[in-house]
């Protein structure tokens, strides 16, 4: 007998991962608000989670491990259509795969925009008033002005914005109210978009090295994205600039950003990312005192979070239910998979429900 | 034979196509300027060509579109593309490409423009005066301070995000939207409440603009259940295409004092009929579909238009597609590497770069 029941298959956090396991109100909001039935799974093995994905329309993964193998058993290939999974980044995700078999994947896009914006515009002030060393000369009982120079006015500066996503177009949003101009590279953004948001598009990687005070990369991490900053980059900037990174670790040589902090290339750097997390406690990058670091929290709070849960839900129903998501993140499913009706406003569904 | 064959439809026969040749100088194209005299003849015309630039033709039917079996991409010059079967191009496989972003700044300037003069009572005043009749109020209505009024935009896409940030950041308004395809976090990046319903929209607006794409879906999407729960001293602004608004109701809204007035761009019959009664009224202020012109938006549309066939032509997705469900059946797919738009920034960019500012 056919199962009419739309269900929603959530895959929860797993032991040592940094989501709280205890509650899933908010992830299944969506799904119970909808009529779906919210499935926790329960299993250890793959062939567990390949029973379990039968019996689903949608899958939730939030700090779970997902093998790109499950992806034959999904889209095309089974009941389960896609996959939404909690945060900003997939660089874990096999999109090709994911495609091929007709499997419809989302994050939980923008969910932390203002929370990564505002630590990237702290660590770029941090970065440029000194405020590291000071600190930690203060604290020490040394009251001095010597370290100050040479000091940038801010107002007046370059900016450079490497990705003009959502993120990066609040952090240039925020950066031109501090009189700051800006550039940008991005060869996916199309020119009227970046009109539209008063930011002049640079055609080359090199050309924001050189003429930015602050750089500050938010792509996401791919292939095309890796090592994407490198020695080339470094020695491009001026020795007065700063470079500010709350993407992702490995979109930086780590080795080079090291070398050029330690040779003078760059001025100092504010870090919220790593190439490994958590970082090595000797790592040199920690023992500069012109280089600001954070625990990869950029994008942390309590409303950020509820956020990202209840959108988590949401785009889950919208793929059980044979709408595309808000956030479709491997465009190129829809070569493989049959049409779906466009993504409408979670609040229209439930009123056309 | 050149690889691509482009047919420009409705261009002047010594037209040099410089904004197209230059855009596609890299490929081997060979371009087609015609100015058919019937369908029979822009039939012909189609069947062997890669690429149809509709610049502006009366033959763009269903009967047209089905002849162009080669067809990869059908580019309009213009935002609006309505005239396009888009269930036939689907079919074919063939890309609709628009001229997004061709003109934003026009036609967000047109409605804030309309808005600011329903606001002041200007046109009504500028006529008085230039007639000797000079006085305030005699009978116009009250002026009130736009800051402590809500903006409602039907659609947040391009144009309509442009009106809400030249509101919200220039004229401190509140703007609310309906726009049941926005991302909430795109509403929340310009400072927009999201509505869920037209009905809430013209209940709580003052102004109320519209800028949106004619379609099967939106055609007289706006009509008197809509008007009916205006605020009477509330205004229509409509700057995108008559056929959105079924034009016998805001008629008779504006007979029965159901708004304040109107400010309209278009009329679902252009040209206008010189008797249609919009055109009568005091409270009705109008202009001929002329949002979206500039010295700039002549030459974009053909920049962009260009840019688009350029880059299906390579084998890419454009980045202004409007059919992205044509994707199960386009006909050159294996060339197609990816949905994704790859834009080429310095082809994108530098021309806009050289843009006078305002």
């Amino acid at each position: 007998m056919a199962d009419e029941t739309m269900r929603i298959l959530y895959l929860g956090p797993e032991a040592g991962d940094t989501h709280d396991a205890s509650t899933t109100e908010q992830q299944s909001r969506a799904a119970r608000a909808y009529g779906a039935e919210f499935v926790q799974y329960s299993g250890h093995s793959e062939g567990e989670l390949i029973e379990a994905l039968k019996d689903a329309d949608c899958a939730i993964n939030q700090g779970h491990d997902f093998e790109p193998s499950m992806f034959a058993h999904m889209g095309n290939n089974g009941r389960c259509k896609g996959l939404v999974s909690f945060g900003h980044g997939y660089d874990g995700m096999d999109l090709e795969s994911a495609s091929v078999n007709g499997v419809v994947l989302s994050n939980t896009a923008s969910f932390g925009t203002e929370e990564v914006s505002n630590q990237t515009m702290m660590l770029f002030l941090v970065c440029a008033r000194k405020f590291v060393l000071h600190d930690k000369l203060v604290k020490a009982g040394e009251w001095t002005r010597q370290y100050l120079p040479p000091m940038g006015h801010i107002s007046g500066e370059t900016f450079g914005i490497i990705g003009l996503g959502n993120i990066g177009r609040a952090v240039a949003r925020k950066a031109q109210a501090f009189g700051l101009n800006v550039i940008a590279f991005d060869p996916y953004r199309s020119s009227w978009d970046a009109k539209e948001y008063g930011v002049e598009i640079v055609p080359t990687l090199n050309e924001v090295a050189e003429r930015s005070d602050y750089v500050s990369p938010h792509v996401f991490l791919s292939e095309g994205t890796y090592h994407m900053f490198s020695d080339d980059f470094f020695k491009a900037m001026k020795p007065t600039a700063y470079f500010i990174n709350c993407s992702r670790g490995p979109v930086v040589d780590e080795p080079a950003l090291i070398r050029a902090l330690q040779n003078g290339e760059i001025a100092g750097a504010g870090l919220d990312v790593f190439e490994q997390e958590p970082v090595d406690p000797n790592n040199p990058l920690l023992k500069m005192d012109n280089v600001g670091v954070t625990n990869h929290y950029a994008s942390y709070s309590e409303v950020a979070w509820e956020r990202a849960n209840t959108q988590l839900g949401e785009e889950a129903v919208r793929i059980a239910d044979g709408y595309w998501p808000m956030s479709l993140i491997n465009p190129d499913v829809k070569h493989h998979s049959p049409a779906r009706r466009d993504p409408i406003s979670w609040e229209v569904m439930m009123a056309n429900r | 034979m050149a690889e691509h064959k482009v047919l420009i439809m409705g261009v002047d026969d010594d037209d040099p196509l410089d904004y197209e040749r230059a855009e596609m100088a890299d490929l081997d194209v060979e371009f087609v300027k015609a100015n058919p005299d019937s369908e029979g003849e822009a039939i012909e015309l189609v069947r062997d060509a890669d690429a149809l630039m509709m610049r502006s033709t009366p033959y763009q039917g269903e009967q047209v579109i089905r002849a162009a079996e080669k067809a990869q991409v059908l580019a309009v010059y213009s935002h609006g593309f309505n005239q396009i079967d888009t269930d036939v191009c689907n079919e074919m496989g063939i890309i609709i490409t628009n001229g997004a972003g061709m003109c934003m700044e026009e036609v967000s300037n047109q409605a804030v423009t309309m808005i600011l003069c329903l606001n002041r009572q200007l046109i009504q005043y500028n006529e008085r005066t230039k007639a000797g009749n000079w006085g305030r109020g005699g009978g116009l209505p009250s002026i009130e301070p736009i800051d402590q009024q809500v903006l409602g935009l039907v659609g947040l896409g391009n144009i309509g995000r442009q009106v809400a940030r030249k509101m919200f950041n220039g004229w401190r308004m509140k703007v609310i939207a309906y726009d049941p395809y926005c991302p909430p976090w795109i509403a929340q990046e310009y400072a927009v409440e999201q509505v869920f319903s037209l009905h809430e929209l013209f209940e709580r607006s003052d102004y109320i603009s519209v800028q949106i794409p004619l379609n099967k879906e939106t055609h007289h999407l706006m009509r008197k259940e809509h008007f009916d729960c205006m605020k009477p001293t509330a205004y229509f602004v409509n700057v995108c295409r008559g056929g959105v608004v079924r034009e016998v109701d805001l008629i008779q809204a504006l007979r029965e004092g159901k708004m304040r007035g109107a400010g309209l761009d278009v009329f679902e019959q252009e040209p206008v009929d010189p008797d249609n009664p919009l055109l009568k009224m005091d409270n009705v202020i109008v202009a001929p579909h002329s949002a979206g012109q500039s010295t700039r938006s002549a030459w974009l549309a053909r920049q962009r238009a260009s840019q688009q066939v350029a880059a299906v032509l390579r084998g890419n997705w454009p980045s202004a597609g409007q059919n992205p469900e044509v994707a199960s059946s386009l006909k050159r797919r294996d060339r197609m590497q990816s949905l994704e738009p790859k834009l080429e920034a310095s082809r994108e960019v530098l021309p806009m770069a050289v843009l006078p500012e305002g």
